[in-house]
């Protein structure tokens, strides 16, 4: 089946779910095409961010299930930006030193969403709960 | 209900400027309407209050939400659903509500789940 | 019927809400905090076994969480290859948290 998924949580115990998820939809066969990061879940494409000892590196490891499974990782552009995420375009648009979006991840539009949500089967929602 | 279940259903839990999950369940309402798949909008629990009337954003240098929401018509967005038993739990039963808005209860929510064929959780 | 994954502890809005729109037919999985509603003798967790029989946890958030060696009995442990298993059998899935 086709799948897509939305992760809204920042990176943490919803977030890593979600990689689990993503990697074992790959593992059974399914077609992830796209992961789209929005609102906090941006900041789990922050190439910056240094994980703590002992603690997984959550950006390279959804990296490398982009390279192995060809999955797009998608951050939502206002909200990456509003939290300084930014790739190369929009860190020369908005007169920033460096791009600060970590490999693997690319910068777009909620429409990017849409039009996954359009093409898939399944539809998953990843929220940080309280 | 008086209009068919939208195909994809947004809900929307969050109070409009705590953090920004509101914002963002409408700003993908807003790009699903733009391309071509006008979302239903069900505004659950903490999420009737984005609907109170008189946001005054301005103190806060903040978008307006209740002026975000007062433009979902213009870009059809147009099926609204308001969890009844939340609006009685902050005592907004009298409140004013979007012409499109219909007030729904436990049963109508879950026709609405259960009628889409995908939810997004805001 | 439908696929619900609750991350959020009992004592939430979310946690009412999921029970709220819990039906028999549909499966819940709890994950994150979610996974304490699992706990055997949790009042939290017979609530929603008596709404849905349903109920699976995630079992990496139950381990971390000290809750895998209390599990209530209703309640069914799964991996993320069983996760991706119950989004195949539900086409729709709720998110709370």
């Amino acid at each position: 089946m086709n799948y897509a998924l939305l992760v809204l949580a920042p990176p943490g115990s919803a977030s890593r779910a979600a990689l689990g998820f993503a990697r074992a939809a790959c593992a059974r066969g399914h077609h992830l095409q796209r992961v789209f990061f929005l609102d906090r879940g941006v900041e789990n494409g922050l190439g910056t961010a240094v994980a703590p000892q002992g603690e997984r590196d959550l950006p390279a490891q959804w990296a490398e299930l982009a390279s192995e499974q060809g999955v797009e990782l998608v951050l939502c552009v206002s909200s990456a930006i509003r939290r300084g995420l930014l790739d190369a375009t929009e860190a020369k648009r908005h007169e920033k030193a460096a791009p600060t979006i970590a490999p693997g991840f690319t910068i777009g539009g909620l429409g990017l969403l849409v039009e996954a949500s359009a093409d898939c089967e399944r539809l998953l929602t990843f929220g940080e709960g309280r | 209900m008086s209009t068919p279940t939208p195909r994809l259903l947004l809900v929307t839990r969050s109070a409009p400027y705590g953090a920004s999950l509101a914002r963002s369940a409408l700003d993908t309402a807003l790009a699903a309407a733009a391309f071509d798949r006008a979302p239903g909008l069900l505004f659950l629990g903490e999420g009737v209050l984005q609907l109170l009337p008189a946001q005054d954003a301005a103190a806060s240098q903040t978008r307006n939400h209740g002026k975000v929401l007062d433009s979902l018509p213009l870009y059809d967005v147009s099926q609204l659903y308001v969890d009844a038993t939340a609006l009685t739990h902050y005592g907004l039963q009298a409140m004013a509500l979007p012409a499109a808005a219909q007030l729904v209860d436990a049963a109508a929510i879950r026709a609405l789940l259960e009628g889409c064929e995908q939810i997004l959780s805001f | 019927m439908i696929l619900h994954t609750l991350s959020a502890a009992p004592d939430t809005p979310a946690f009412q809400h999921c029970l709220a729109q819990l039906q028999a037919a549909d499966a819940l999985l709890l994950m994150g905090n979610g996974v304490y509603a699992a706990l055997v003798g949790a009042p939290a967790g017979q609530a929603l076994g008596k709404a849905c029989a349903n109920l699976y946890v995630l079992d990496d958030d139950a381990r971390t969480a000290g809750v895998a060696a209390q599990l209530g009995a209703g309640v069914t442990p799964v991996d993320f290859d069983g996760f991706v298993a119950l989004s195949e059998r539900y086409q729709r899935q709720i998110a709370w948290y």
